[in-house]
């Protein structure tokens, strides 16, 4: 999926969080979000994802506006926390990916990708029980499950153990591998097991710099907007 | 005692229907009721009983005016405002929306106040008892057959659109990403929630109608361990709860819907009890008792 941002702001009230944002991102390529708290790479996700409306500015999804963008089935999205969700009600692992599934896997794909994912002996585990990791795995697979064209994952390691997160980032990048567009949020500084392409790093000060993995080394350090 | 109450079931035609109505009321509440307490509404039966009683009270000023037969059963009208304050709701949460639940307090407070007004001017008082409290050894065949068809509508809603329903209900921001119009699915929702209350609201009463719909589920929850089972427990507390209320209500001459709630509350605390004891042989019988166990214990205590 094709992804075009052009000179994107945005601002709650008067307080502006992203000023003339632009970048392009191509077929399968993997984008790295990073910066500190409060620099605006959440909201970046809501106005990619429809959530804050685009006031000034553009975004587009293969060519399409995201103002008359319909095809949101063909994005998942992970959020970092999963506040949004309604916990205590008993529901099991393989009811909530049942019931979130939009066209039936075959079966031998379904249970590979939930190997794949590590939570194959949870399915019939009630999520009330599970760790924040175990929790995160379920929603990337659920994510997955309908075979997302983009794929955004905020934060997505911040509840898995550190014995977990190079795992995570293996199957992250083998996801990539099979075409899929991702776009990760980092707190941290870029993490060089991803097979990312592309950095957009974010700043303070709303500025922000957009490079390649290749450039990666040269721009560390310096700043251009 | 008991036999004679079932004796009675069947040569009393009154009681054979107040037990199918209940029966049915028994499937219906816990149904609509799990996807309530999912959704964190607990509070929406409450209020959309107090505003369908708007239109019940209207009704039967209309009628003590000489208005038309419309008028002779105020159900209709129930209905029709049951879901006005359903949308009335739905207004107020997209206005205050980091407060929804302000919404349920405008919402009743109107209901109750404009009811009390249009009891009084069809000076019809009396019949507000039945309202409040419900009478279902008073209802008739009509009204059953009218349970029968909301209950089977709402069961065609859930056999269609089950995937749908659970999976916005649990995560609504889910919703866009699996091509679902979440604003649509609220109108639907609360149009099928506030005709639910409506129809229950002659059997149980404004003030019982959400102890029928919460009360179940808030019991299977804590035993139930998937969706599924937690859905099916519900009912069945429910509908014990219906045979068990009927028969101590006949036996013991007091008012049905009162005792039917009461039961259910008894199976509440008998569930919570029984759950605190095996809770706490597993403490001892197993020390690798998982964190979450000790939580919920720990919760449990300090309730």
């Amino acid at each position: 999926m094709r992804i075009d941002l052009v000179n994107l702001s945005f601002a709650y009230g008067h307080r502006i969080v992203i000023k003339n944002m632009s970048f392009s991102l191509g077929h399968g390529d993997f984008l790295v979000i990073q910066g500190k708290n409060g620099t605006g790479k959440s909201t970046l996700i809501k106005c990619l994802l429809g959530i804050n409306p685009v006031k000034s500015g553009m975004i587009f999804y293969d060519h399409e506006d995201i103002v008359s963008f319909r095809k949101w089935p063909e994005i998942g999205y992970v959020p970092q926390r999963f506040e949004d969700f309604n916990y205590e009600f008993p529901i099991t692992v393989n009811e909530i990916l049942s019931v979130s599934q939009l066209k039936k896997n075959p079966p031998a794909e379904r249970l590979e990708l939930l190997d794949k994912m590590g939570i194959l002996s949870l399915l019939n585990e009630n999520i009330n029980n599970l760790s924040g990791g175990q929790l995160q795995r379920v929603f990337v697979a659920r994510a997955m499950l309908n075979h997302p064209k983009l794929l955004f994952l905020d934060e997505p390691t911040a509840s898995v153990d550190q014995a977990n997160v190079a795992y995570f980032y293996k199957t992250v990048n083998e996801l990539r591998e099979s075409g899929v567009n991702i776009i990760l949020i980092s707190h941290d500084d870029v993490v060089e097991t991803l097979d990312f392409t592309h950095v957009l790093s974010i700043d303070n000060d709303l500025s922000y710099r957009f490079y390649t993995k290749e450039q990666c080394g040269k721009e560390r350090g310096g700043k251009a907007v | 005692m008991m036999l004679s109450f079932f004796v009675d079931l069947f040569q009393q035609e009154f009681m054979l229907r107040a037990l199918i109505a209940g029966l049915l009321l028994g499937v219906l509440a816990p149904l609509m009721g799990s996807i309530v307490v999912i959704r964190r509404l607990s509070f929406i039966a409450d209020t959309l009983g107090h505003f369908s009683l708007v239109g019940v009270s209207v009704s039967l000023f209309l009628a003590s005016v000489g208005f038309s037969a419309f008028f002779e059963r105020p159900l209709y009208l129930g209905i029709i405002f049951s879901i006005v304050g359903g949308l009335l709701i739905e207004l107020f949460r997209r206005y205050y929306k980091n407060y929804k639940e302000i919404s349920m307090p405008i919402v009743m407070s109107l209901g109750a106040a404009v009811s009390a007004i249009f009891f009084s001017l069809s000076k019809r008082t009396g019949s507000l008892y039945t309202y409040i409290f419900g009478s279902i050894l008073t209802i008739n065949n009509y009204y059953v057959i009218l349970i029968a068809i909301t209950l089977l509508v709402v069961t065609l809603f859930f056999v269609l659109f089950g995937k749908q329903i659970v999976s916005v209900s649990f995560d609504e921001s889910s919703a866009k990403f699996q091509g679902i119009n979440l604003g649509l699915f609220q109108i639907v929702f609360i149009i099928t929630l506030s005709v639910a209350v409506s129809v229950l609201l002659e059997a149980a009463g404004v003030l019982l109608v959400s102890s029928m719909m919460i009360i179940p589920v808030a019991a299977a929850m804590k035993v139930g361990w998937s969706y599924k089972s937690t859905q099916v427990i519900g009912i069945l507390f429910s509908e014990l709860s219906v045979i068990l209320g009927l028969w101590g209500a006949y036996s013991l001459r007091i008012p049905s819907g009162a005792t039917i709630v009461s039961v259910n509350i008894i199976i509440l605390v008998v569930v919570a009890l029984i759950r605190r004891m095996t809770l706490r042989r597993r403490v001892k019988v197993d020390p690798k008792i998982t964190e979450s166990d000790l939580e919920v214990l720990e919760e449990e205590k300090s309730a």
